[in-house]
């Protein structure tokens, strides 16, 4: 942990530290069936973070049912299609519910010295999602910061390992946040895992949700420090 | 006000919200909050009354470790990390990407 000249603390995370926490992760991910394997890249010997995972996406709602939660959208598609529709529109209502496959990947970054999230997601026909559709998707809760600058928040990169396009979310930030919460923590001899923190807080920005055993990982007091 | 029932059928459940780093503190902490609020109603009320923008980040934390995601139920919350009949949440403003 490194200094800065206001005393205080910054909180990078140094890559031994990085796969410390991951493989803390992987054992309580193999507990609860969530999907999470670490995988090596052959070459480089570097080891990544990485999960699959399908979601169902409602497409083309029209926008006065935006406003209401999933079941009430489900009857009033229903209630459309008996009231209103001929056969040409029905085929368009019936390809309102699509399955996404995503694929996301944690990987360390040595110049942020973060973790960083990428992740690609098709439909099941294989077609990519677009940036454009990807930016939709985006949980409604941050739209409105979205909307603000989406070019410093989402967009497409090469992975490091892999070499194929990913999107990516943008980590120069993460530092900071981190540092927030983690300053607190760190007042109160918690174990705080910085990959499951940090997955909690930007994960849900692109449909990835952690379940709640996660939060209860380690003890509620370390008396060691780090 | 209307009378609720005591113990596990009690519709609201007590939450006390504390500030991170430089967020500012609301005046009232202490609230009882209907069971099916989710996380992100809790946000929006918390940026509301410290008169945050939309486009303002705020994120809220359980045990200083995680942040339940925003469909998240507070009195899912509460069963889990609740103790001596509250539920602790720390909230902080703050930029997540860029």
């Amino acid at each position: 942990i490194s200094c800065s000249m206001a005393g205080e603390e910054d909180f990078f995370l140094e890559e031994k530290r990085f796969k410390q926490y991951c493989e803390e992760f992987i054992k309580h991910s193999q507990q609860i069936g969530d999907g999470w394997e670490w995988r090596t890249s052959k070459d480089l010997g570097d080891g990544y973070l990485s999960k699959t995972h399908f979601q169902v996406r409602n497409r083309n709602i029209p926008s006065d049912l935006k406003e209401k939660n999933n079941d009430n959208i489900e009857q009033m598609l229903f209630t459309r299609v008996e009231e209103s529709l001929d056969d040409s529109q029905v085929a368009g209502v019936c390809a309102t519910e699509e399955v996404i496959r995503y694929e996301y990947h944690i990987l360390y970054s040595s110049s942020y010295q973060v973790p960083v999230l990428y992740f690609r997601a098709c439909f099941l026909d294989g077609r990519p999602l677009t940036l454009d559709e990807i930016w939709k998707s985006v949980h409604a809760c941050y739209q409105a910061r979205l909307l603000e600058g989406p070019w410093d928040t989402i967009t497409q990169q090469e992975h490091p390992l892999l070499g194929q396009p990913f999107f990516v979310l943008h980590p120069c930030r993460t530092n900071e946040f981190m540092s927030s919460i983690l300053t607190g923590s760190r007042k109160q001899n918690r174990h705080t895992n910085y990959i499951i923190l940090w997955l909690s807080i930007v994960g849900p920005v692109v449909g990835l949700n952690l379940p709640l055993s996660y939060a209860k990982l380690g003890p509620e007091q370390n008396t060691n420090t780090d | 006000g209307t009378e609720e029932p005591t113990g596990d059928t009690k519709k609201k459940i007590d939450i006390l919200l504390k500030a991170v780093g430089d967020t500012p503190i609301m005046k009232t902490k202490k609230w009882a909050v209907e069971r099916t609020r989710t996380i992100q109603g809790l946000v929006d009320f918390i940026k509301k009354f410290l008169k945050l923008m939309a486009s303002e980040q705020l994120f809220i934390y359980v045990n200083q470790s995680f942040a339940p995601s925003p469909d998240q139920e507070v009195g899912t919350l509460y069963e889990c990390f609740g103790s001596d009949g509250k539920l602790v949440l720390h909230y902080c403003k703050t930029q997540a990407w860029g």
